[in-house]
């Protein structure tokens, strides 16, 4: 589909695990980040409009 | 580019996930300002719709976590 | 009020303010170095200089206290008035060179070197120092000397009694000038110690004013009258201005409440044991010897390093840590606690895999220890994995003392191995695994009451009655009443629930008030109307995200006909005013942009029943927990992400309906699975409290395993006991016995179950509200040790059963021995069965006491005999019992040669084969579980890999499984003694009272429903359900088709992911409600 599979993140966090989360946060912000804006499969103004 | 943030999709497990990111909020850490909580009852509900709907909405990442 | 002009604006302020606190309100920056909302003005630093012209002159004055009058016109920002502060700052500059606070406001007015000559000064004189001192009410310093002399100093520049090292003043110093140290140093007579933090264990220091930690209940602030300086001098009172709501009363005092209450439940716990009397170990002296509880800290996101593991004395990461177990347990030498904490081996392994967790798998973890007891659930398979998995050492050894290593930190300790040998090892730190004991105060309590204790302080109980004190109507838990572990103690406290709530039956109910209901209103069809409610939370929101502005921008998004920002959301008038508006305005949604909804939603739901809403129009968009807490350094993008999960919150709410919550009677009336003496022990308190209840036991007669028990180990005569306890429920016309029964069959759920019991062929329906499962166990039959083979081999319960039949050969014995764990803590059953090594023991005891010169010999592998079970190890011993240890890898070896009974076993001291003669073994065999997995498919109920019942939470929830009225008690839940079981029993009944005395329970809203005509009948929903919630229909024209029983639904979705033909909706997450949050995602275009 001409997606990054980087672009979809999972992962498993207890609800006592605050660090882990800010951990995984940063590190998936990181990610996305690295990966660049997703143009390809934005909804295209021209094509709405 | 320099100054381009990715704007990211976190669907969280109310149970889980949600509860740590409220922990956080309790422990005054800090992360980046990039994500967008949306609730889910459970990590079962997410949806693969959900996923491209996000990226179709302009959303450049989608994190699910339980 | 007093009206004037303000840069232009007209303005009103009250009579007496000064302009800067005017210009303050009306959003008007004046720059200010000496300015503190606590102090009376001084007018010291001059930077608040601002224009005042009275209509014929102008005159510049300074803002900070020069009162407002009629008339007057203030300009703030006038070319004059820029250049005079400019002119300050270069000369305060001058003075201060090196100040970074100096050189910042210097900056923003573009001065980068002074044009005058500098000094080396730090201080500018703003006073606010002694302003505060004086506040304070210790006035220890003061500013001295004229002119170019003055300084802030105390009077003659000596150290003086009158400063009382509150460090208020290096506080307010804008510049760094005074500092705690300094204080410490040139001003005060005092040591200047920070208040030690209780729940950091002292690692860390707090304030006066304080939240004793952040789960505290209730979660507000507290003064500590010993340390607040209000207390001390009169004066301060600084908090109060600071105060938003006028919260704070110093003049309040402690009031005396009586109570009139018809039970009493003891719950004040232990007190961690202090090691500082130990000199040998050096706490009291050397810092890297710490507590377990500190290290408990240390290892904790919230601890005094965040969880990073670092050594107090240089904040050294450590390499190698070592645990010391049993001190201040186990120990009649150095301390009077010869009884074991039961705790400390687990949290010890705990804390050890933790550490490496943190510090990463180079971090080298001992633990010196004398036997390891995990005799918990799951506790020996975590053991192992600690062993095997994670690599931390056990080292079977008591150290004697810990020599600090010069000045390096490090700690020696000498130890002698299993083999004899002398090990000189060297840690970076060392905790010591303080043992649980009972505080003089809790003791004292104890005797004030008239409440026995036992020889270890705790309080005494019966095995039978296990949270029963000596005095009737007073009950116990937790670890007064032994020493014992969460899951234990949270099963204590719903027995003694149970016990208090079994004499008070009768007045169940008797003082609750019952709330008028508003009638609700029909929102059906109606155009969304959404009220945004914006939380400030005090500062907690208001101080990072822009408010004002999120609300502003709520009030242009679709469908929104008001929205304004709050100070406190949640406060009780702002819970009217809502509820009012709602009302006034005809508002049919609510969001509120606030905290999170984990904790206040139910708060919110409320208000909106009261404004005669259905509570679940409403949605929360949480701007704190997942905004202002976590972006605080970044206000701007934290009000963009407030804006966007407001957007979001609203889109969702325009689509949300009124959902209904099903109600559901609830049959009084209770199933007890097994007849044993957990079950009987659940069925007698439901009796007692009121609930018909039905025992189903599969044998011909109650008791289960207590049959072939002789004694407890506190000396309770079982047999007795049980008889007692069989015509206690004999004789309740409230408790219905089934014997040779079983259960066929299971319909239902929560509240209104229909099972089918055969009995003797006969089948009959019994209808009940809840079940609780008391199935129990057996022992284990061994295949080794010439059991079967030779009759003078046998296990324990059939060494009881000849006890309790008076047999006359045991007297006769020369010699008997006792081999442990036959069965348990091998691979192929990695558990402890808890209460073989407390039994074994106790009949050890028994047999030397009715032969004393018998040969009694315990082969163990770790002595289990936890809580004050250890006084009867030690009395075992004291009676010549021998104990010999033996290992896995060498068990012992019987063999039967020329009619002789040889047991061979490797002393591990003299590391030799020992043979002993013996006339009778017995063999301590493992708990194994009744293994029902059809019962456990009837009430939908998980077993683990052992065949143990899984519980609902292994800490929390002992007692009860996931699975809504369905509960748990004794053997079947994990192996353990008559007290445990009882007790256990007892917390059964009481979390099935707390369904059971609500007569109706509400399902929840958000539940996943099924259009039956979209359903294909593909059956995945049925197959997912971990609730088993989905079924097929049976009758009428959608029978086939797949529905769904609101009341076993959690509303987790997996359904509704999984439906592949759209057909189940989950209410309050549907798609389209998931889908416009998506949307919203981005600025709408």
């Amino acid at each position: 589909m001409g997606i990054e599979p980087g672009r979809l993140q999972f992962s498993w966090i207890s609800s006592a695990e605050s660090t882990k989360f800010v951990e995984v946060v940063t590190q998936v912000t990181n990610a996305i980040r690295a990966l660049g804006p997703n143009p390809d499969f934005t909804k295209k103004l021209a094509e709405v409009a | 580019m320099s100054d381009w943030e990715p704007k990211i999709a976190a669907f969280l497990c109310n149970w889980c996930s949600y509860g740590a990111a409220d922990l956080a909020g309790v422990s005054r850490m800090e992360y980046p300002p990039n994500i967008r909580v949306i609730r889910i009852p459970c990590t079962g509900r997410m949806d693969p719709k959900f996923f491209l709907a996000a990226l179709r909405e302009g959303a450049d990442g989608v994190w699910v976590s339980g | 009020m007093i009206t004037f002009k303000l840069n232009g604006q007209t303005v009103q302020g009250e009579k007496g303010q000064y302009i800067l606190q005017v210009a303050e309100k009306f959003g008007v920056d004046i720059p200010t170095m000496c300015h503190h909302k606590a102090l009376d003005p001084a007018g010291m630093c001059r930077l608040c200089t601002v224009e005042v012209f009275d209509g014929r002159r102008t005159r510049y004055v300074t803002s900070c206290n020069y009162p407002i009058w009629e008339g007057m016109e203030v300009k703030t920002d006038t070319e004059i008035v820029r250049e005079g502060r400019k002119l300050i700052v270069e000369m305060m500059l001058a003075r201060c060179p090196e100040s970074t606070a100096v050189q910042a406001i210097a900056k923003s007015y573009g001065i980068e070197k002074p044009r005058f000559q500098t000094g080396d000064d730090t201080c500018i004189l703003c006073g606010l120092c002694t302003r505060m001192c004086e506040r304070i009410g210790a006035n220890a310093i003061t500013l001295t000397q004229r002119g170019l002399d003055m300084r802030v100093d105390t009077p003659f520049s000596i150290n003086t009694e009158a400063c009382i090292a509150c460090g208020a003043c290096a506080f307010v110093c804008p510049t760094g000038h005074i500092t705690y140290d300094k204080v410490k140093e040139k001003v005060t007579l005092h040591p200047g110690q920070p208040i030690p933090s209780e729940y950091d264990m002292g690692l860390k220091g707090r304030k006066p004013v304080y939240v004793p930690y952040a789960q505290a209940v209730p979660n507000t602030p507290a003064i500590d009258r010993t340390k607040c300086v209000h207390f001390k001098t009169g004066g301060c009172k600084v908090c109060v201005e600071f105060c938003g709501v006028d919260a704070i009363d110093h003049s309040m005092q402690d009031e005396t409440v009586e109570v009139n209450v018809g039970s009493i439940i003891l719950a004040p716990g232990f007190e961690p044991f202090d090691p500082s009397k130990f000199d040998t170990y050096n706490y009291a002296k050397h810092p890297n010897v710490i507590t377990a509880m500190e290290m408990e800290r240390l290892l904790s996101a919230s601890g005094p390093t965040g969880g990073h593991l670092v050594r107090m004395s240089d904040h050294k990461e450590p390499k190698k840590v070592a645990w010391f177990q049993c001190v201040g347990s186990r120990d009649m030498n150095r301390c009077d606690n010869s009884y074991c904490s039961s705790v400390c081996c687990m949290y010890a392994i705990k804390e050890a895999v933790i550490a490496k967790e943190h510090a990463g798998a180079g971090l080298d973890c001992a633990v010196f220890f004398m036997d390891i007891r995990t005799h918990g659930k799951d506790f020996e398979r975590f053991y192992n994995s600690a062993k095997d998995k994670h690599g931390v050492r056990f080292i079977r050894s008591r150290v004697h003392s810990i020599t600090p290593v010069g000045d390096s930190g490090d700690l020696e300790v000498r130890y002698v191995t299993e083999n004899g040998s002398l090990v000189v090892e060297t840690f970076d730190m060392i905790v010591l695994s303080i043992g649980l004991q009972i505080s003089p105060a809790v003791a004292e309590m104890a005797k004030n009451m008239g409440i026995e204790l036992t020889e270890g302080r705790f309080c005494k109980t019966d095995s039978f009655n296990p949270v029963a004190t000596s005095k009737p109507g007073v009950f116990v838990c937790g670890a007064f009443q032994g020493a014992k572990d969460i899951p234990q103690s949270v099963v204590d406290s719903s027995a003694a629930a149970t016990a208090a709530g079994e004499i008070l039956a009768s007045a169940r109910n008797t003082l609750t008030k019952v709330r008028e209901a508003v009638p609700e209103t029909d929102v059906t069809n109606a155009r969304p109307r959404i009220g945004v409610f914006v939380c400030r939370c005090g500062i907690n929101i208001a101080g990072v995200v822009d408010v004002p502005s999120v609300a502003e921008y709520a009030k242009t998004l679709p469908y929104v006909e008001f929205a304004t920002d709050n100070l406190y959301s949640c406060s009780q008038d702002t819970q009217e005013t809502i509820s009012q508006i709602v009302k006034q305005k005809n508002l049919n949604r609510v969001v509120v942009a606030a905290c999170t909804p984990k904790t206040h939603e139910p708060l919110f739901q409320e208000t909106l029943i009261n404004a005669g809403l259905n509570k679940y129009l409403f949605e929360m968009a949480n701007i704190r927990n997942h905004d202002s807490w976590v972006h605080r350094n970044n206000p701007e993008l934290a009000t963009k992400k407030a804006k966007d999960l407001v957007r979001m919150a609203v889109s969702k709410a325009a689509l949300i309906q009124p959902l209904k919550e099903a109600e559901l009677d609830i049959n009084p009336t209770a199933l007890v699975i097994g007849g044993g003496l957990s079950g009987m022990a659940a069925a007698r308190s439901l009796a007692r409290q009121g609930y018909d209840t039905h025992i189903v036991e599969k044998s011909d007669r109650l008791g289960g395993q207590a049959h072939n028990l002789f004694r407890t180990a506190k000396g309770e005569d079982v047999q007795k006991k049980l008889a007692e306890m069989t015509a206690d429920i004999e004789k309740d016309p409230k408790i219905h016995v089934h014997l040779k029964a079983a259960l066929t069959k299971v319909d239902g759920f929560v509240g209104s179950f229909k099972s089918t019991l055969s009995s003797d062929g006969a089948e009959q329906i019994l209808e009940h509200g809840v079940a609780v499962i008391a199935t129990g166990g057996s022992a284990h039959t061994p295949q080794e040790y010439a059991y079967g083979s030779d009759p003078r081999v046998v296990t324990s319960l059939e060494l009881d059963r000849k006890i309790i039949a008076g047999d006359p050969a045991l007297k006769a014995l020369n010699s008997a021995v006792f081999i442990q764990c036959v069965g348990s803590r091998e691979p192929q059953r990695p558990y402890c069965s808890r209460v073989c090594c407390t039994h074994s023991v106790d009949n050890a005891i028994h047999l030397k006491e009715m032969n004393p010169d018998m040969n009694v010999f315990v082969l163990y592998r770790d002595m289990r005999t936890y809580g004050e079970r250890e006084l009867l190890y030690k009395k075992a011993r004291t009676l010549g019992v021998i104990f010999i240890r033996y290992t896995l890898e060498q068990k012992p070896v019987v063999k039967v040669a020329g009619g002789k009974l040889l047991v061979t076993t490797t002393d591990p001291i003299i590391g030799r084969p020992v043979e002993i003669e013996t006339d009778l073994i017995t063999l301590a065999t493992a708990v194994i579980p009744n293994r029902d997995e059809k019962l456990a498919n009837f009430f939908k109920v998980p077993l683990n890999e052992d065949g143990f019942f899984v519980e609902r939470h292994a800490k929390l929830g002992p007692s009860e499984f996931a699975t809504d009225g369905v509960f748990l008690c004794g053997l079947a839940h994990y192996p353990k003694p008559i007290d445990e079981a009882i007790a256990q029993g007892q917390a059964a009944a009481s979390r099935a009272v707390t369904l059971l005395a609500r007569k109706k329970i509400y399902t929840s809203g958000t539940v996943a429903e099924i259009d039956p005509r979209m359903c294909s009948q593909c059956g995945v929903c049925v197959s997912v359900c971990p609730y088993s919630a989905p079924s097929w229909t049976e009758k009428g024209m959608f029978a086939g088709r797949a529905q769904v029983n609101p009341v076993l639904c959690k509303g987790c979705g997996l359904c509704v992911a999984s439906c592949r033909s759209g057909a189940i909706h989950l209410k309050g997450f549907d798609n389209d409600q998931v889908f416009a949050q998506i949307f919203s995602l981005s600025e709408a275009v």
